[in-house]
């Protein structure tokens, strides 16, 4: 009798830890939902009051308080545009057009969801930093190493290794990527020389 | 041998249930924290800066490690709120030149309400909100919060000018949380 109660006892348990392993490892092994525009997803859903449980779930782990897709858009990758995944241990150059949004900024964030240290306190780049071309298109670099030693004002420093988490951030975006998010010319998203 | 087919049975139904729990919970849960530190930052300030309800945190660097995906563009300012004792006023000076915006956050993480620099006229805001056992008695203009318990998050455009920073300082510093 007593071994009955301790199978019984052991199959409870058991469905204790099925269940929330279940929910963890479905929140965060498994990406988050969304349009994609080239190597980058935007879930429209975020900090949405329409969202559904598990969107819901995702966004308080991994980008809390974000705003509704009326004020931001919250474009972000954790591959390049060849679907290899982001490494902070290698070099990346990000360019592309600025795009259509009152304000914007891409910024570099550890696996751990939070900012690279860096003694340069060197975390973003956007609207009030980007340096454009004569084409107006600007051109970054993401990873350990600035690629000019001599000019690295378009670099955002990287630190250790593992995964690299990429945000694009479109403020007030304009009416035609809010209407459709997928049709944004994102940023292009290429390794640039070998990893460390 | 029956009995402990049940068992499975009702285990397995336990499983779903604690899946389905699981993932309700974990947002309200991260909220929950985030009121309850939001409470504690804005008790522990000291001077004037206290009475105000308002928390004003360091500007955002890497060693910014509470809430996910801090943006390092932005200056904040937050308040956590409980409208169960009544309505809380809110107000601040609109007087910054750059993008600024108030986003109020329910319990359950949905951002309900957000207002900024282009969709406000006028040199201050000044908004009422209240709690959803009292939407009845709401007045035009008033906010209608989902959850008694809640967040606001200031945001400020900055750069690396320190000019636009102090006027950033300056108009967050103006932001009120107050019992109406």
């Amino acid at each position: 009798m007593p071994r009955q109660r301790l199978i019984i006892a052991s199959v409870y348990i058991a469905a204790f830890f099925l269940g929330v392993g279940s929910a963890w490892l479905w929140l965060t092994g498994v990406g988050i939902a969304g349009i994609d525009a080239g190597a980058w997803r935007v879930n429209l859903l975020a900090g949405s009051q329409n969202a559904d449980a598990y969107t819901r779930a995702r966004i308080a782990l991994g980008a809390v308080l974000a705003l509704d897709r009326s004020e931001t858009l919250y474009y972000t990758t954790q591959r390049d545009d060849q679907g290899e995944p982001l490494r902070a241990e290698c070099r990346y150059k990000v360019e592309g057009s600025p795009p259509p949004a009152r304000w914007w900024s891409i910024t570099a964030y550890d696996q751990d969801h939070f900012l690279f240290p860096n003694t340069e306190r060197r975390y973003s780049v956007g609207t009030e930093s980007a340096q454009l071309d004569s084409a107006g298109r600007f051109s970054l670099t993401i990873g350990p190493l600035p690629a000019n030693e001599r000019d690295n004002r378009a670099w955002i420093p990287t630190a250790g290794t593992g995964g690299l988490r990429l945000t694009l951030r479109l403020y007030n975006p304009d009416p035609a990527v809010q209407q459709s998010p997928g049709s944004l010319s994102a940023p292009s998203i290429s390794l640039n020389g070998n990893c460390l | 041998m029956n009995r402990l087919r049940i068992h499975i049975a009702a285990a397995a139904a336990l499983a779903i249930a604690f899946h389905a729990l699981t993932v309700w919970a974990l947002p309200r849960l991260i909220m929950d924290r985030i009121i309850t530190l939001g409470n504690g930052d804005a008790r522990g300030q000291l001077g004037a800066q206290a009475s105000t309800g308002v928390y004003l945190p360091p500007p955002t660097d890497h060693t910014q490690r509470r809430i996910v995906m801090p943006s390092p563009d932005l200056l904040y300012a937050t308040c956590a709120y409980d409208l169960s004792d009544g309505p809380l006023r809110i107000r601040m000076a609109a007087s910054y030149p750059s993008y600024w915006s108030i986003a109020l956050y329910a319990s359950t993480t949905d951002n309900f309400f957000v207002v900024n620099d282009r969709k406000t006229s006028g040199a201050r805001i000044d908004l009422r909100l209240i709690g959803p056992q009292a939407a009845k008695s709401a007045a035009p203009g008033d906010v209608i919060a989902p959850t008694a318990r809640g967040f606001l998050l200031l945001r400020l455009l900055v750069n690396d000018d320190s000019a636009v920073r102090a006027a950033a300082e300056t108009t967050r510093r103006t932001l009120r949380c107050e019992r109406s």
